[in-house]
């Protein structure tokens, strides 16, 4: 082994020669001979039906909820439906106008709090390499499974309880709260694809750190940062949890609004339901898509 | 390098503006006095949602300046957010006892009676008559399990109706506090000793007494929504939402033992009881009368005596004047019926008391 | 997420032998001189030490917040709250203990259907399907994590519940062994409709973190296993497979911490009714979708208490079960995998 690594063979086309290793590896060859190869062959094909059964069930739930969305959604769908603030029961003309300004407004406080101070804690982890940094960035990694639900409650005590009135800026906080993990380890992870070669350089012709940081690595960085930002969006612009305790009334945002009408017995609040949730899912769709665009188009520039 | 220095202060004034702690010191700052805009948030009870939702569109329409925003989440839900003191007004369907009352932050509350609603008992039966008539008795017997299949013999006695399907009986109550089931609730305990019994108790509760049994669901929507999709069901839900659903009802044992469907004219047949009403004598369950609903109720708009600012209570001054006189016309068509006269002076009356 | 920000061009000179690395793997710089201050303006310091604080007084706030509002629950029933079993609004009790058991119910089940199938398309991913189609069908299925969970519950309450009352629902019961788990009066909303959603909105997890797991197994192992006559599926299930046990593990973990926290979706269809279930049909409740419908009329006080005290007991398991996973996950060495949403946000 000695000889083989210092030879400059990676570690990982280096066998385990140890003895527990080498009774593994017995075992492994004398089951795998146990059969014949017809029986063997046999199994093999056996599993492969199963597993592509597997792939079958996994992307039906999928197909068919799309396929239920657009086709029953788009009954609902209009210019009037998109323009015009919800009425009342019986009045015709209604739409969900304020549902999609307040969303939008929402997810722009968010993207207020969220995204100068993911870009800001990234550079904090990146510039330093230490507990502190290590804590944080473990503690980011676990906030951003901490349900949204929890972070909802928190906004309530922080702002609605507080300044005693729901709010739409309660509801961007809890909703930049919730985006903020996932933003500042992607633009941690951009930053680092960055080379420390070039960072060194700039540090070496005498230009501050922060210098470096906002010509070198915020520069090499922008395109994963924009594309992580912007998938932290399309997730945040699809939760409903954080918006239940804090905004003034469901038809001002478009989670809401679904979440409402879903539980109504009647067609048209069900109709309406579904039309909303064609347009959350065709917004979500484009900011996903154009994330993954920015990626590849960059990608395929520096080939 | 003077440039990038420069940069660096614009950068962190940017920075510093659009931090949202200054977008929420200038929200909750800004007193609706600078702007001519006024908006005014509700939360409270589900069963008066539509009425209030075309009474409040109607207004905005006449009064470009108001918004009005309702959360229908339910009673409780209304009582502790202006216990807490987060909305501007909350309904209730249910009065404010006073240990709620007393809880309230933000000092004394005001009680005003805006709607007179009742309760529909719904079923999904197929093949049976709209208005199956049902008595007390029976219906604690349904409801505590005692009888579980539509064909049964009770049922068949008190309604009239033999041919009922062997259907098993689903009954469904509300999971969340709620007006109506504090309704039946204590209809039932008026009418059937085996209730009273069972619970244990003859004080009428929010919470539905019995949630193990049946099925419970959210809100006047969640019971209406389970009805109409499960054969054998049968639940109370406001008689708004049942009439637009177009349920099967059940016509209800009166006080004066006649039988009686709920319809605007009936549920104010019961309203027209109320000649001394008040946030403490509130109750008009199975009341007696030819055609007398026994499940109505009013429902009850709390707000603050003392407001915030002058605009406030002025606009909420003028918007509840306007849903207890001119918005009473829209009461007929959606399910509800109009305040008598005497309620809708004791709302007024109560409206007076506004102060900023 | 992660392969698709490390997929961004690199920087033309590759740097990954140059620098040390960090006490978790992080690329930290080449210590070439001992606490050497660089030349940095207070402005930046200020900016990444105020990030910083606030990300912790953040962090911190939030649990703090928790966990005083909570007291006051705990105070009264003590920690026979998390095993009561009553429900009783008025007197703060929320019967925290049939709410974790409706919690781990539903979690459980839809781990046994989430695992099989996950790493069934996993293996099919990184094994059977041409490479030509692998590649959009894996980004379909992440597309599935992309979609808002409302929606999901939305399609689960309007179109499955239905189907599974009339259809599915009495089919189950007729099993031969499992049956007595299906049986009851079958409504719709259900524990197991609602593991089924749990198992929907968690297969992206699995799959991706599994596909991630299975590829990192060192080629020489696949090929020592077939040099030695292993068919293709022996050399999946005697090398690939246990090789990324740990990265399943991670990913499994990992998608029960996201099955815990699911509130909404769960809150439609779980049928809402707060005592253990004695069949999969029946109608049960979790933390999650208790706390979405009973926090907003939680009575100041005690009933508040209570009901942030479930959301106290739920913080606690996922920040556990996350914990653990992430633990799994940088056990294995190499990079650092991104977590449980930003896996495949």
């Amino acid at each position: 082994m000695r000889t083989l690594r210092s030879a400059g063979v990676p570690d990982s086309a280096i066998p385990d020669m140890g003895v527990a290793a080498v009774a593994r590896r017995r075992v492994v060859v004398r089951d795998c001979a146990r059969h014949s190869i017809r029986r063997r062959r046999m199994t093999g094909r056996a599993m492969q039906v199963i597993c592509l059964i597997a792939v079958l069930i996994g992307v039906t739930p999928l197909v068919a909820l799309v396929i239920a969305t657009v086709s029953k959604g788009a009954g609902a769908l209009s210019i009037g439906f998109l323009l015009h603030a919800p009425t009342p029961e019986g009045v015709p003309g209604g739409g969900i106008s304020t549902a999609i300004v307040g969303s939008g407004e929402i997810v722009a406080y968010a993207v207020a709090l969220a995204v100068p101070l993911g870009l800001f804690i990234a550079l904090f982890l990146f510039e330093r390499a230490g507990a502190i940094a290590s804590s944080i960035r473990f503690s980011a990694d676990v906030m951003s499974g901490v349900p949204s639900i929890i972070i909802g409650i928190f906004a309530y005590a922080v702002y609605v309880e507080r300044f005693h009135h729901f709010s739409n800026v309660a509801a961007g906080f809890a909703l930049g709260v919730l985006m903020l993990p996932i933003m500042v380890r992607a633009n941690e992870e951009a930053m680092r694809t960055v080379s420390v070669d070039l960072w060194e350089a700039g540090i070496s012709l005498g230009a501050r750190r922060s210098r470096v940081a906002r010509s070198v690595v915020l520069r090499g960085a922008l395109p994963g940062v924009v594309t992580g930002n912007l998938l932290a969006l399309a997730r945040g612009v699809g939760e409903t949890a954080p918006l239940l305790f804090t905004v003034a009334s469901p038809t001002f945002a478009m989670t809401l609004l679904i979440f409402n009408d879903a539980t109504q017995p009647f067609p048209d609040a069900q109709q309406t339901a579904w039309g909303t949730a064609l347009v959350l899912l065709t917004l979500v769709l484009i900011l996903s898509v154009t994330a993954r665009t920015i990626a590849w188009t960059l990608n395929r520039k520096t080939r | 390098m003077k440039r990038s220095r420069i940069a660096h202060v614009l950068f962190a004034l940017a920075a510093v503006l659009i931090a949202p702690c200054w977008l929420s010191v200038a929200n909750s700052a800004a007193s609706p006095a600078a702007t001519s805009a006024i908006t005014l948030d509700g939360a409270g009870a589900n069963s008066i949602a539509p009425f209030f939702e075309k009474v409040f569109y109607d207004y905005e329409q006449l009064h470009a300046k108001v918004t009005v925003n309702y959360s229908p989440a339910g009673s409780s839900v209304g009582i502790k957010d202006i216990q807490e003191n987060t909305v501007d007004f909350g309904d209730s369907e249910i009065p404010m006892s006073a240990s709620a009352l007393a809880a309230a932050k933000g000092g004394t509350v005001l009680q005003v009676p805006v709607e007179l609603g009742g309760v529909a008992i719904s079923y999904n039966v197929p093949g049976a008559p709209n208005g199956l008539h049902l008595d007390g008795p029976t219906l604690a017997a349904i409801f505590d399990g005692a009888i579980t299949n539509w064909d049964s013999p009770v049922i068949a006695k008190v309604s009239g109706v033999s041919n009922l399907p062997k259907l098993a009986i689903v009954p469904v109550h509300r999971a969340d506090s709620s007006g109506p089931g504090w309704d039946l609730d204590q209809y039932l305990i008026a009418t059937s000793l085996n209730w009273k019994l069972k619970i244990g108790t003859s004080k009428p509760s929010t919470s539905w007494p019995l949630p193990d049994l049946g099925e419970g669901e959210q809100l006047n929507t969640g019971v209406a929504t389970f009805i109409k999709a499960t054969p054998g069901a049968i639940g109370y839900v406001s008689f708004g939402y049942a009439s637009k659903a177009g349920f099967t009802n059940a016509a209800l044992e009166n006080g004066s033992g006649a039988y009686v469907l709920p319809s605007s004219y009936t549920i104010g047949q019961a309203g027209a009881q109320a000649t001394h009403l008040s946030a403490t004598n509130f109750s008009i369950i199975d009341e007696s009368g030819p055609s007398t609903y026994p499940l109505a109720n009013f429902s009850w708009t709390l707000l603050y005596k003392k407001q915030a600012n002058a605009a406030k209570s002025a606009a909420l001054d003028k918007l509840f004047h306007y849903v207890v006189t001119t918005g009473q016309q829209q009461a007929k068509s959606l399910g509800y019926s109009p305040l008598p006269a005497n309620v809708a002076q004791l709302a007024k009356t109560t409206l007076a008391e506004l102060q900023s | 997420m992660s392969d698709l920000i490390a997929s961004l061009p690199p920087s033309p000179v590759a740097g990954s032998s140059v620098a040390g690395e960090g006490d978790d793997g992080s690329q930290a710089l080449r210590p070439w001189r001992k606490r050497r201050r660089l030349p940095s303006s207070p402005l930046y310091a200020i900016v990444r030490w105020g990030g910083a604080g606030l990300f912790a007084a953040l962090v911190i706030g939030l649990i703090v917040s928790i966990v005083s509002q909570s007291s006051q629950a705990f105070a009264h029933s003590g920690l026979s709250f998390l095993w009561s079993g009553t429900w009783n609004p008025d007197a703060g009790d929320y019967a925290g203990g049939t709410l974790v058991a409706g919690t781990v119910i539903t979690t459980l089940v839809a781990m046994i259907i989430v695992v099989p199938i996950g790493l069934g398309i996993s293996v099919s991913l990184s094994e059977l399907i041409p490479r030509w189609l692998a590649g959009p069908l894996s980004t379909s299925i992440e597309f599935l994590a992309a979609v808002p969970s409302i929606v999901v519950g939305l399609w689960a309450l309007l179109v499955l519940s239905p189907l599974f009352a009339t259809d599915v629902e009495p089919a189950l019961e007729r099993l031969p062994v499992l049956g007595w788990f299906f049986h009851g009066p079958a409504y719709g909303p259900s524990v197991l409709l609602a593991s089924v959603v749990l198992a929907i909105m968690t297969l992206p997890t699995v799959v991706a973190l599994s596909r991630t797991a299975l590829g990192g197994v060192p080629l020489a192992d696949r090929e020592a296993a077939m040099a030695l006559g292993a068919t293709h599926w022996q050399v999946v299930r005697r090398t690939v497979l246990p090789g990324a046990r740990s990265g399943i593990a991670a990913a499994i973990t990992l998608a029960v911490g996201r099955a815990l926290g699911e509130s909404i979706a769960v809150a439609l269809v779980i049928g809402n009714r707060p005592a253990i279930p004695h069949s999969l049909l029946a109608p049960g409740a979790t933390l999650g979708s208790a706390i979405v419908n009973q926090f907003a009329e939680a009575s100041p006080g005690l009933g508040t208490s209570a009901v942030i005290a479930l959301a106290g007991i739920l913080l606690l398991l996922t920040i556990l079960v996350n914990v653990a996973g992430q633990l799994l996950v940088r056990r294995r060495g190499g990079r650092r995998l991104l977590g449980v949403r930003g896996a495949v946000v």
